[in-house]
């Protein structure tokens, strides 16, 4: 046998057995009717209807909607106040630098479950119940974000830095003009897991709100029951909710494992 | 006058994250524990009640139930995901071609929620009974969770092997050295950090086991997949006992550290 067939059988397995359920998630979304789908057989035809279906009940369509706001206003949010601390973290020498740096590593170690309550007295107390507020502002403390891009500012060569002071750049200068745009791949890969963990993210946006209107699409998927949908419709809504992410990770995903190859981040 | 203007400088270029870590995570840590030790009512004040949370937890059979079951379920995870995690890695590392189609297959469910898993999982596996089977439940969802989040750790593992010397395996090689001996005596021990880091993570993650629960078992059959942090939520949310979800949320976080502690002595001690 050649060198490397063995290796090449056993990974061709472990993929099938990886992506199988993406697969067979797909196939019934797009299978037409109560095509039988148990034990998997292959649809004649395939149909966009289910997937049309499923965004035009109930609010499905407004769940979307939530996600992409609850996903992308993170996003921007935490990239933002991350790369600020982090600049003055990195580059600045102030009393409580260290026991800043070692308390947010800690929150690292705290199962979220055990915020759980506090946080949602907390948000109770701002009036922000079931509201985006409530939804997305406790979410943007994120100590992963602040530590990789402190990580990443501080091994920035000083030189230009110093240049920048020379020429009687403020700080505001330096983080405008050099900090963020040296850091635009980092900031890119950090972007794409903050979507990601906010889009697939489940227990806050869970118990934050309790309207239908405030639910995320993780959420609304948790509520439907197979047992009042078809297959398709439930494939389809799960298809949905995924979809997005599995694009995002199709055309991003060289750049995704090499981080994490490096870094460790992404957990 | 150039330093006040200085750390005023610090100050709002920090400004927007203390106040998101003060307000969301050291306020909920110090509350988790106030909470904790008082009987507090939504609306209806509290007062502070010591130990009473922990005791009457100490006597719940719901919670050393689940306190059991979680424990199972970090057993069967944790190993499981180790072991798929570095023997994919180890295949990646020798197969000579299509590596990073490989990689990509293996890693997509990690971008996908647990959530999308659970569903989809839940019904692949509705005809086989296994969620319906109090013995085989747990092990289920826990190959589930293997199944969303190996790859994570395999990608670690590949850069921990990526980072082996290629000089010392040639050199087992040409000593005669066959390729289980090349794994156990040059691979293993080089990959040493990178596997208490992945250990220490997917243990963290392991007692955190929520999603998939909510969405396959609800805790059931007869509560065999009742786990931690289910229970936190369950109390918390269906019988509104703030003070008890909070202590068990704290007794989690203490496992969590006394776990993690534990396994980092275990990796110093043994080189």
């Amino acid at each position: 046998m050649r060198r490397g067939a063995w290796p090449a059988v056993l990974l061709t397995l472990s993929s099938l057995v990886a992506i199988g359920p993406f697969v067979v998630m797909l196939v019934v979304a797009l299978s037409p009717g109560n095509a039988p789908t148990i034990p998997y057989r292959l649809p004649t035809s395939l149909t966009l209807d289910n997937l049309a279906e499923v965004l035009s009940t109930g609010s499905f369509l407004r769940w979307t909607a939530n996600t992409v706001i609850y996903s992308v206003v993170s996003v921007v949010a935490v990239l933002l106040s991350s790369s600020m601390a982090a600049y003055v973290l990195a580059r600045k020498r102030f009393a409580g630098r260290e026991v800043l740096l070692w308390s947010m590593l800690s929150t690292m170690m705290v199962p979220f479950q055990a915020l759980l309550m506090p946080s949602l007295v907390v948000i109770a107390y701002l009036g922000w119940s079931d509201t985006y507020w409530g939804l997305i502002v406790p979410t943007l403390a994120n100590a992963q974000a602040v530590l990789l891009l402190r990580q990443f500012i501080r091994a920035l060569p000083d030189e230009v830095f110093d240049a920048a002071r020379v020429d009687g750049a403020g700080d505001w200068r330096v983080y405008l003009s050099i900090v963020l745009p040296l850091c635009r791949p980092v900031l890119a890969t950090l972007a794409v897991f903050v979507f990601l963990w906010h889009w697939n993210d489940f227990l806050w946006p869970l118990v934050v709100g309790h309207s239908d209107s405030m639910r995320t699409l993780t959420v609304g998927l948790s509520t439907l029951e197979s047992g009042n949908l078809t297959a398709a419709e439930l494939m389809s809504a799960a298809t949905i909710t995924g979809l997005p992410c599995l694009l995002v990770f199709v055309v991003l995903q060289r750049h995704l494992t090499k981080t994490i190859s490096f870094t460790g981040a992404g957990g | 006058m150039a330093r006040r203007r200085e750390s005023l400088t610090v100050l709002v270029f920090l400004l927007p994250v203390l106040v998101l870590f003060a307000l969301f995570r050291f306020l909920p840590m110090l509350g988790a524990v106030g909470l904790s030790v008082s009987d507090y009512h939504p609306g209806g004040g509290s007062r502070f009640v010591g130990a009473a949370n922990f005791r009457s937890l100490a006597h719940d059979e719901i919670f050393l139930s689940s306190l059991s079951t979680t424990l199972g379920y970090v057993a069967v995870y944790v190993p499981l995901t180790v072991a798929v995690a570095l023997s994919t890695a180890v295949l990646l590392h020798a197969v000579p071609w299509g590596r990073g189609l490989f990689r990509a297959a293996l890693f997509a469910p990690y971008a996908t929620s647990l959530v999308l898993s659970g569903v989809v999982w839940r019904w692949v596996l509705e005809p086989t009974g296994f969620l319906q089977h109090p013995s085989l439940v747990l092990p289920t969802l826990a190959v589930v969770g293997v199944w969303k989040g190996f790859g994570y750790a395999m990608l670690v593992l590949f850069a921990g092997i990526r980072n082996v010397p290629a000089d010392c395996l040639e050199a087992a090689k040409v000593d005669g050295a066959s390729a289980w001996q090349r794994f156990r005596h040059v691979l293993l021990p080089a990959l040493r950090p990178a596997v208490f880091f992945v250990v220490v993570v997917e243990t963290m993650a392991a007692f955190q086991v929520f999603d998939t629960v909510y969405v396959m078992t609800g805790g059931g059959p007869v509560r065999a997949s009742y786990t931690l942090a289910y229970a936190v939520y369950d109390y918390g949310f269906r019988y509104f006992d703030v003070g008890g979800a909070a202590a068990i949320g704290v007794a989690l976080w203490a496992i969590v550290l006394l776990v993690s502690l534990t396994q980092r002595r275990a990796f110093e001690r043994n080189p």
